[in-house]
């Protein structure tokens, strides 16, 4: 059963067509949304919580018509906006507690969610600060917190790492598998960074224009491609050389060589040249598409899949 | 430290502080042409030190010299330095050509016109120009300041986190327009904090922790200097535990352990280890599907100077 599902989705803002005919179909698990600037992704999302109507097609989430059981299914779903979003003078504690009595709960539940959300999270102490003196990091998982207090089954992250750095990053990506693995609450989650995706996500929408691009399995996008790539210490000249004496066509690529994957063959051919050289074999994979090949020119896509 | 040329950029034991808060530590540095990038957690101190260069903040101690001309109270210094920084610096009322020829004319350039549009053309805005920057999105907004911190032709460019909001395609546009500008004998310095694009595009790295230079240099090189982290590779072959027991009379060689079914390498020195690794699969035979170091990534490296 998909958790969303999408026939002929189309919205248009006057002359302007920001989603056109999408047809989605997504699986439980973690989804990565991708999409240039403007591509309709925003869009989407607002559709998908229904709070904005379509202007064609219809979408279901989680098995609810989100043109006629909006509020029905935002019981269900939680929403990770990427703007700035939080009131400054209140504490995590009081406005994510709050947000929980808005969603129903009583309010000695709603304390204890907003408590063991908060330490899902990661935010300890500071919970009892105010929201104004918090870093980047903090505000990011007070946001993803207010997402999870009502207990959805189905998030929705917009751009969640955006303005850390490296180890916040990580600890954001980590507290979304863990969210999505442990708690078995399906994620759709929309960044522009595609190492993100390919690191945390089971499948990925891709969306151009409005329509839809690509969606699968993210293994589908990260197939190894029938090339050798093979990263030696020093100077690729020598070794470059002796493949092609070896009759094997190598290209390099900066510090990289790269040559047809023409079975065992091709492999002892390098580990033999390396060891007639004596140079250090530093990396040597098939090497695989990436999610960024689909927004390259075609040429270039061709090159790098090569 | 060389006499001739003068550094593009040259930081001389500069600190910065805000009161009590101490933001930069004594920092000295020099950047030459080329892309570089630079690394730091949040709060570290690499905005202050980006604006110092641009000649926008004084330092508190030391000096900031730009092409060999000091950054402070030199206003002549803005004719060859751009500067983009990570606010939103646009005037939502202005169009994207009327911010660039707006920058254009504060520097005094002969044919403001003419420079705003070679600019735009630069970062592929042309069909956006007329309207105005407020209804721009980020990824916008974040070309149409690279234009105008570009639209007198500057040898040096400094930018904050200019990747910020930017879409796939956006991203490889930039790091394309970065690296022919580069190629062009021009200085690029960057902050960022996607380490992944940083290790692809940048020869160079600086890194700040807590306001103090932790490490600079081509970032191999610095993962060359941690010798008490063991380097470990991930090895596939067509006999693995034949490959290990080869492995295991190479001194290089100090640590050999089957994890998840791949056999895994541990070297204190990555070079030997890679020396060894072909010839003893050849002795013994054995085909090399798949070599893959673990811990050499810039990634890698950055968290360990950051942990320090």
């Amino acid at each position: 059963m998909h958790v969303i599902e999408t026939a002929a989705l189309t919205r248009r803002f006057g002359a302007v067509t920001a989603l056109d005919a999408l047809d989605l179909a997504v699986p439980p698990g973690i989804t990565g949304l991708v999409g240039a600037n403007g591509a309709g992704k925003s869009t989407l999302i607002r559709i998908l919580l229904g709070l904005l109507p379509p202007t064609a097609g219809a979408a279901r989430v989680l098995g609810f018509d989100v043109a006629e059981d909006g509020p029905a299914l935002r019981q269900f779903v939680g929403y990770m906006p990427e703007h700035d979003c939080l009131p400054g003078d209140v504490s995590a504690t009081e406005f994510i507690a709050h947000l929980a009595r808005v969603s129903g709960l009583p309010a000695a539940a709603a304390r204890e969610r907003t408590a063991e959300t908060l330490r899902h999270v990661g935010l300890f102490e500071e919970r009892y600060r105010e929201i104004r003196g918090y870093s980047t990091g903090m505000k990011q998982r007070a946001k993803l917190a207010q997402a999870l207090v009502h207990d959805p089954r189905l998030l929705f992250l917009d751009e969640p790492t955006n303005g850390l750095d490296p180890a916040g990053r990580d600890d954001m990506l980590d507290l979304v598998r863990r969210t999505g693995r442990e708690f078995g609450i399906s994620i759709v989650m929309a960044s522009h960074l595609l190492g993100e995706i390919e690191r945390v996500c089971d499948n990925v929408v891709v969306i151009d224009g409005g329509r839809l691009l690509r969606q699968g399995p993210i293994a589908e996008f990260t197939a190894a491609t029938g090339t050798l790539a093979v990263e030696i210490e020093g100077d690729a000249g020598p070794l470059a050389a002796a493949l092609e004496a070896r009759g094997y066509p190598a290209r390099r690529e900066g510090r990289i060589i790269l040559l047809p994957a023409d079975g065992d063959a091709a492999l002892d051919a390098i580990r033999d040249a390396c060891a007639d050289l004596g140079v250090g074999l530093v990396r040597l994979e098939h090497r695989r598409q990436a999610l960024e090949d689909l927004f390259r020119a075609p040429q270039e896509a061709a090159d790098a899949a090569r | 430290m060389s006499d001739s040329p003068a550094p593009a950029i040259e930081l001389r034991a500069v600190s910065r502080w805000y009161g009590n808060v101490v933001a930069v530590n004594d920092v000295s540095f020099e950047v030459g042409p080329g892309i570089t990038g630079l690394l730091g957690p949040n709060g570290a101190g690499k905005s202050t030190i980006l604006h110092m260069m641009a000649g926008l903040l004084r330092p508190s101690a030391g000096e900031v010299r730009i092409l060999g001309q000091p950054a402070w109270r030199n206003p002549a210094i803005y004719r060859s330095v751009g500067l983009v920084p990570e606010r939103e610096a646009v005037y939502g009322f202005l169009s994207g050509r009327e911010f660039v020829e707006l920058a254009a004319r504060l520097h005094r350039l002969p044919d403001p016109a003419r420079a705003a549009a070679r600019a735009i053309d630069l970062v592929e805005m042309g069909s956006a120009a007329s309207r105005p920057c407020g209804g721009y999105s980020k990824g916008m907004k974040q070309r149409i300041k690279i234009a105008a911190a570009l639209v007198h032709d500057p040898q040096v460019l400094v930018l904050d986190e200019p990747f910020n909001g930017a879409d796939p395609r956006q991203r490889l546009h930039l790091m394309d327009l970065f690296r022919s500008m580069a190629a062009e004998g021009r200085t690029i310095l960057y902050s960022s904090h996607i380490l992944e694009e940083v290790e692809r595009i940048a020869d160079t790295v600086l890194v700040i922790v807590a306001g103090r230079l932790a490490a600079s240099g081509d970032y191999r090189s610095i993962r060359a200097l941690m010798t008490d982290r063991p380097h470990t590779f991930i090895v596939r072959s067509s006999n693995d535990r034949a490959l290990a027991a080869r492995l295991l009379d190479e001194p290089a060689i100090h640590g050999l352990a089957f994890e998840d079914g791949r056999l895994e390498v541990r070297a204190r020195e990555l070079l030997a280890a890679a020396r060894a690794l072909p010839a003893a699969a050849r002795a013994a035979g054995v085909t090399l599907y798949e070599v893959r170091p673990t811990d050499e990534s810039l990634e890698s490296v950055f968290s360990y100077l950051v942990r320090r």
